[in-house]
């Protein structure tokens, strides 16, 4: 079973998706805040990490750069949920390595749809 | 004065030696002329004396030429006739030059000369020299029955140049005369002169004191007609002065008018809150108001007089201000430059170029009109409403978000679960009513910052309106355990105040007590009454602010960092709306507060209704 660690400050955020995910037979981690997120996956890397932009003392765009500077290897992708839409907001994703934009309002639909394709191999796409 | 006198009478001295000098001279000259005629006359009257006489004499006869010894000849009586000083001598003298008989003036020694064989020097005249004097000698043969036997020698004095004594009198007849017609004229011509002299007199006063006054003499003639004219001449003078003067004073006037207007419009220019320049067709400089230290950080003198290149250093606005030179108004740039100053890295200046165009030719292009602006606080407006809205979308998304979210599982799977569909429903009712405050709130703010929101004041009874809020809230809290307490005095004043507004403020300090409060804990609001203020009091025992945030809460959009707060939903809008509209009442909010152990938020408001009325 493929784990997904969602990373968002807002609770219901962080319910939904689990909920939907779970639905789809994944197995879910949560974390409220970058620095959590950190720490759970020097424990163990998940297999995907989703995350929001805007959270409090760590910021998603901070995640990715660390996780990208700890782990030169990552094999997981990410995929960064973003409620701004203009494109040089993503220009600090440019160089990482497998770094997604999911835009809000997110739809589980369209979340679930982009997983499965990322894990069928199909090229990924700009979702939403 | 006595120099100029004595000038003159110098002047009129000389005049008067002058004229002796040359009554003199004629004087002289004439009686010159005389005796050389005199003397020519008398020199012709003794020739033709001498040689008649002597020829007279010649043809005598010897008996009577030479007398008998102890008998007077004829000699004698031609002396004693001759009395007169040219007579030298008569002399008879035999063949070889002895006297015979002689006669001479006294002191005269005939000169012994030896005659001459020759009968034709017999003769003639010739010239003696007799000491000093000169003797004219006429001789002639004397004959003795046709024989030879003397000559007659009569000498005369040559006459001397110079006067006689009988001529005396007569010179004295002519030169008095002369002597005494001299100073006439003399005295008359000073006379006729004197009007002169006294006009240049009047004249060089006039001259000295530099007023233009009428010559006051009376002359005859000429002078008399001079001074007529002169006098004519200083009316005219006085006249075409007065009439420059008058010219010069209108002058004057306008020039004092045109400075004025100029003053005025530089001062208007002056009074421009901008930097204002004036550059001409060739790009340099001819105005620039005072206030180019401001933005330019040079002095005005730096920039005066100069081209662009010479006090510009910004390639930019070399680039815009090249339009401006070269004629023409098409060329301008429609857009004004932005630049940062070098003095002043902070700030950003906008440049416009106007062209100005001649009043008399409208096409004609004469110089252009810089305005330069500080643009930073509108720079920063700008960013900051850039940032406000991209806030606000920020906000709005959220609560989207999740209503997407969990209207989209209720289709899936998650929906045909009785317990999920429950939650689903509260939560999106929930988020509803979070939206629709986020969006009042939103639109309060705006309203307010924009100065449109219009204010009603009331005088309310403040009692009641807290009364009314601390109900709502109360009721509305979630949690059982809160608890809520209510401290207001008996008769609180009425104020005057915006109800609806403040009555926001409230709610939006009582929802923030419950929300970051502990589920055990305890909302108070209080009030208290002064002589000049009411002072109502929000107090929650719950998770307080960190001292380095208390400034920054009533930020908008502003939420604190911390987790504890982070875990509570809200979009950072409550405190800054309270905050504007308890400064809409002239008021003040307060906050005192301690980590983990709860805050106060206090607002002050003025009971004197003017003083609320003018911050309204």
């Amino acid at each position: 079973m493929k784990t997904v660690l969602i990373v968002d400050d807002e609770p219901v955020v962080r319910r939904v998706l689990k909920l939907a995910l779970e639905q789809a037979r994944y197995e879910v981690f949560c974390a409220s805040n970058g620095e959590e997120a950190l720490a759970l996956v020097r424990d163990s890397q998940p297999d995907v990490l989703i995350t929001d932009i805007e959270m409090p003392r760590m910021s998603g765009e901070t995640l990715c750069k660390k996780l990208c500077g700890e782990l030169p290897e990552r094999k997981f992708p990410i995929f960064v949920v973003t409620s701004v839409t203009a494109i040089e907001h993503r220009e600090w994703s440019r160089d990482l390595p497998n770094v997604m934009f999911l835009e809000k309002p997110i739809s589980a639909r369209k979340l679930l749809a982009s997983l499965k394709d990322y894990f069928s191999g199909t090229p990924a796409q700009e979702a939403c | 004065m006595s120099k100029l006198k004595s000038k003159h009478d110098w002047k009129n001295e000389r005049l008067g030696l002058t004229m002796i000098g040359a009554s003199l001279l004629v004087i002289g000259l004439i009686i010159a002329l005389m005796f050389h005629y005199q003397r020519t006359a008398r020199e012709d009257a003794i020739n033709a004396q001498g040689v008649s006489l002597a020829r007279v004499l010649s043809g005598m006869d010897y008996a009577e030429l030479v007398p008998a010894p102890g008998q007077r000849g004829i000699l004698h009586a031609i002396g004693y006739r001759q009395d007169d000083a040219d007579f030298a001598y008569a002399a008879i003298v035999d063949t070889s030059g002895a006297l015979l008989a002689e006669v001479a003036s006294p002191g005269t020694i005939i000169p012994k000369i030896q005659p001459s064989a020759e009968p034709v020097s017999w003769l003639g005249t010739r010239t003696v020299t007799l000491g000093a004097k000169e003797v004219n000698e006429f001789y002639a043969p004397v004959f003795q029955d046709g024989i030879l036997s003397g000559h007659l020698r009569l000498g005369y004095f040559k006459p001397s140049f110079g006067p006689s004594y009988e001529q005396l009198p007569f010179l004295a007849t002519l030169a008095l005369p002369i002597f005494l017609l001299t100073p006439l004229f003399y005295l008359l011509i000073r006379r006729e002169v004197k009007p002169l002299r006294q006009a240049n007199d009047e004249i060089e006063g006039l001259l000295r004191e530099g007023s233009f006054q009428k010559v006051d003499i009376s002359a005859s003639g000429e002078l008399g007609e001079f001074v007529t004219n002169f006098n004519g001449f200083i009316e005219l003078t006085n006249a075409r002065i007065k009439e420059l003067e008058s010219d010069q004073t209108r002058l004057l006037t306008s020039t004092k008018l045109l400075t004025y207007k100029k003053s005025r419009v530089e001062a208007i220019l002056e009074g421009f809150p901008e930097t204002v320049l004036v550059m001409d067709e060739s790009g340099i400089v001819n105005f620039a108001n005072g206030k180019t230290r401001t933005l330019l950080g040079m002095p005005a003198e730096e920039i005066l007089g100069r081209k662009a290149e010479e006090w510009c250093e910004h390639p930019e606005i070399l680039a815009y201000l090249s339009h401006c030179t070269g004629g023409g108004a098409g060329r301008y740039a429609s857009q004004s430059v932005e630049f940062s100053p070098v003095n002043a890295p902070e700030k950003t200046i906008s440049l416009m170029a106007y062209p100005l165009f001649s009043p008399q030719d409208a096409s004609a292009v004469f110089g252009s009109l810089l305005v330069f602006r500080d643009v930073t606080l509108e720079i920063l407006a700008k960013r900051s409403r850039g940032e406000f809205v991209a806030h606000v979308a920020h906000e709005l998304k959220t609560p989207l978000n999740t209503l997407a979210l969990y209207s989209e599982s209720l289709q899936g799977e998650s929906g045909e679960s009785e317990e999920f569909r429950v939650e689903a429903t509260n939560v999106i009712s929930d988020e509803v009513e979070r939206l629709s405050d986020l969006i009042n709130n939103l639109l309060s703010i705006t309203k307010i910052e924009m100065g449109s929101l219009g204010i009603e004041r009331k005088r309310v009874r403040l009692r009641e309106l807290l009364e009314d809020s601390f109900e709502t809230v109360s009721r509305g809290a979630a949690s059982q355990t809160m608890k809520f307490e209510l401290d207001l005095p008996h008769d609180l004043s009425a104020v005057a105040v915006d109800k609806d507004l403040l009555r926001i403020a409230i709610n939006n300090l009582l929802t923030n007590a419950v929300k970051y409060n502990k589920s055990d804990g305890t909302v108070t609001l209080s009030a208290e009454e002064t002589d000049q203020t009411i002072w109502i009091s929000v107090a929650d025992t719950g998770i307080g602010i960190a001292p380095e945030e208390k400034d920054r809460i009533f930020d908008k959009f502003y939420r604190s960092d911390s987790g504890e707060v982070r875990e509570r939903a809200g979009h950072g809008l409550g405190l800054s709306l309270a905050n504007d509209i308890v400064k809409l009442h002239n008021g003040s909010l307060s906050v005192e507060s301690k980590l983990n152990a709860g805050s106060e938020f206090v607002i002050g408001l003025w009971k004197d209704s003017t003083t609320i009325q003018q911050a309204i």
